[in-house]
C-alpha cells in the first residue's frame, strides 16, 4: 500500500519544524500566515484528507514562492539585468522564476509543472479532467515536494554573487 | 527585451501571448525587431508598432524596437503555405513561448526543443489502484488527461520484456530527466523504495513495473537528455514489460 499521508508526514522533518528564516524580517504577517497554513496541512495530512493536502499544499507552495522571490528580487535583478516583483503573477509564473533564476542555489530542489496542475485541482472541471485518484498521487508528492523546498530554503546561505 | 515581453505577457486583456522572438538583432543601434504571436484568433493580419526601448523611463527616444504582432494560427496557415517573411527567421532568439498555444510547425520552425527524442509519456499507477482494476481498464480511464511522467529507454531487450531508461519530467515546459535527488519527491521512487512497486503506463498501451532504480556514470547519456548532469549521473530505471490484461497479485 502506498505510504499514508500520516506517515510522510512523519518522514517530513521539515514541514513538522519549518524554518522560516528564508522570511525577510520585515515580512512578519507573511510568516504568521505560513506558519499557520503549514500547521493545518499537517492537520489535513493527519486526518489522510488527500484533497485538502492539495489544495492547502499549492496555496503554501504558492506563499513560499511568493515570499522568497519577493525576497531576492535584488538578487534576482543582479543575475538578470533587472527584475521587477510582481504579486499579481500566477503560481505558474513563481514556479518559472524560481526554477530559471534561483534553483541553482538548491539544486535538490524540483519545481516540476505539474504542481500548479496538483493546485489546480481546486477547481473541479480540473480534476475531473485528471486520471482518477490524482488527489491520491499529487497530496503525497506535494508533501514531498514542499519538504525538500523547505529544506532547501533552511539550508540555504544568502546568496550575494550573480555568478553563482 | 525580456523586460517588454513581461509587460505583453497578460498585458493585453482578452489576448494571451505564445510565442515572443526577438530576431534580426541590430549590431549598430538600429531598430531591433520583436515578433508576439497571439492566442486570439481575431488578430488575422499583422499588426506594427515601434516604442522605445526604454518606454520604462517614459522616454520615447531611441533605441526603438518594432513590434509584429499577429495570431498564432494566422502565423501557422501563413507558415503552411510559404508566406511568412524570411525576415523573422534571422537569428531568432525565443523569448517566451507557451507550448500548449503552438502547433507543431512553429515550435520546429523557431527550433523549440521541449523533449527529447524517443520520449514516451505516461502516467503512475499505484499498486492499490493496480489491484482494483485491470491494466487495460487504468489505460484507457487516463484518456487525454495530462501525462506525469516521461521516459526515454536507453536499452530494451530483443523480446522486448524488459528495457532501462531515464524517468523525465516538465519543468517550466521541457521535459527533463530526474536526478537521483530529485527521484525522491515521486510517489513512484518511494513506493519502489518501500517494496511495493506499481506500474508506469505509457500512451500507446506500454505498461511497466519498475524494479529498480540505479545511478550511473554515463557521458553517453547526454545525448539522450535535453539538459545534461553536471557530472554524468543518471539515475536509470530498469523495468519489466507488463501485458495489459494482467491483473497484479494483491
Amino acid at each position: 500500500m502506498t505510504d499514508t499521508l500520516k506517515s510522510i508526514c512523519d518522514q517530513c522533518t521539515h514541514l513538522k519544524n519549518p524554518q522560516l528564516d528564508f522570511v525577510p524580517s520585515d515580512f512578519a504577517r507573511h510568516r504568521q500566515i505560513l506558519a499557520r497554513d503549514l500547521r493545518e496541512l499537517l492537520s489535513a495530512a493527519a486526518a489522510e484528507s488527500e484533497k485538502s493536502v492539495v489544495v492547502l499544499g499549492g496555496s503554501i507552495l504558492e506563499a513560499i514562492l511568493y515570499t522568497f522571490i519577493r525576497g531576492q528580487s535584488e538578487y534576482i535583478a543582479e543575475r538578470r539585468g533587472t527584475f521587477e516583483f510582481n504579486p499579481d503573477h500566477s503560481l505558474q509564473n513563481y514556479v518559472s522564476i524560481f526554477n530559471k533564476w534561483l534553483n541553482h542555489l538548491m539544486p535538490g530542489v524540483l519545481l516540476p509543472d505539474a504542481v500548479v496542475n496538483y493546485r489546480d485541482l481546486m477547481h473541479i472541471n480540473r480534476e475531473i479532467n485528471s486520471q482518477p485518484g490524482i488527489c491520491t498521487s499529487a497530496s503525497r508528492e506535494m508533501l514531498r515536494i514542499l519538504n525538500t523546498l523547505l529544506g532547501g530554503l533552511s539550508e540555504l546561505v544568502a546568496p550575494t554573487s550573480p555568478d553563482v | 527585451m525580456e523586460d517588454l515581453v513581461e509587460a505583453y505577457i497578460g498585458g493585453r486583456p482578452g489576448y494571451h501571448l505564445s510565442l515572443a522572438v526577438w530576431f534580426g538583432k541590430s549590431s549598430n543601434g538600429a531598430d531591433e525587431h520583436l515578433l508576439l504571436l497571439y492566442s486570439n484568433a481575431l488578430l488575422d493580419h499583422f499588426v506594427t508598432d515601434r516604442l522605445s526601448l526604454l518606454w520604462k523611463t517614459g522616454s520615447q527616444g531611441p533605441p526603438f524596437v518594432e513590434v509584429s504582432s499577429v495570431s498564432a494560427d494566422r502565423f501557422a496557415q501563413l507558415l503552411a503555405t510559404g508566406q511568412v517573411d524570411n525576415k523573422f527567421f534571422d537569428r531568432p532568439d525565443v523569448l517566451y513561448f507557451d507550448k500548449a498555444l503552438l502547433n507543431e510547425s512553429i515550435l520546429k520552425k523557431f527550433n523549440i526543443v521541449t523533449e527529447p527524442a524517443g520520449l514516451v509519456k505516461g502516467w503512475y499507477v499505484d499498486a492499490d489502484q493496480a489491484k482494483l482494476r485491470t491494466m487495460r481498464d487504468i489505460l484507457s480511464s487516463r484518456g487525454d488527461s495530462r501525462p506525469e511522467l516521461g521516459l526515454v529507454k536507453t536499452w530494451e531487450s530483443p523480446d522486448f520484456e524488459s528495457c532501462r531508461g531515464l524517468i523525465h519530467i516538465e519543468i517550466n515546459q521541457r521535459w527533463l530527466p530526474l536526478s537521483l535527488v530529485g527521484l525522491r519527491q515521486f510517489t513512484f521512487f518511494n513506493d519502489l523504495q518501500a517494496g511495493k512497486p506499481g506500474f508506469f503506463l505509457f500512451r500507446g498501451g506500454s505498461i511497466y513495473e519498475p524494479l529498480k532504480f540505479e545511478e550511473k556514470t554515463e557521458p553517453r547519456y547526454s545525448s539522450l537528455v535535453l539538459q545534461r548532469s553536471s557530472d554524468d549521473r543518471y539515475p536509470e530505471v530498469y523495468l519489466r514489460s507488463v501485458h495489459p490484461s494482467e491483473k497484479p497479485a494483491a
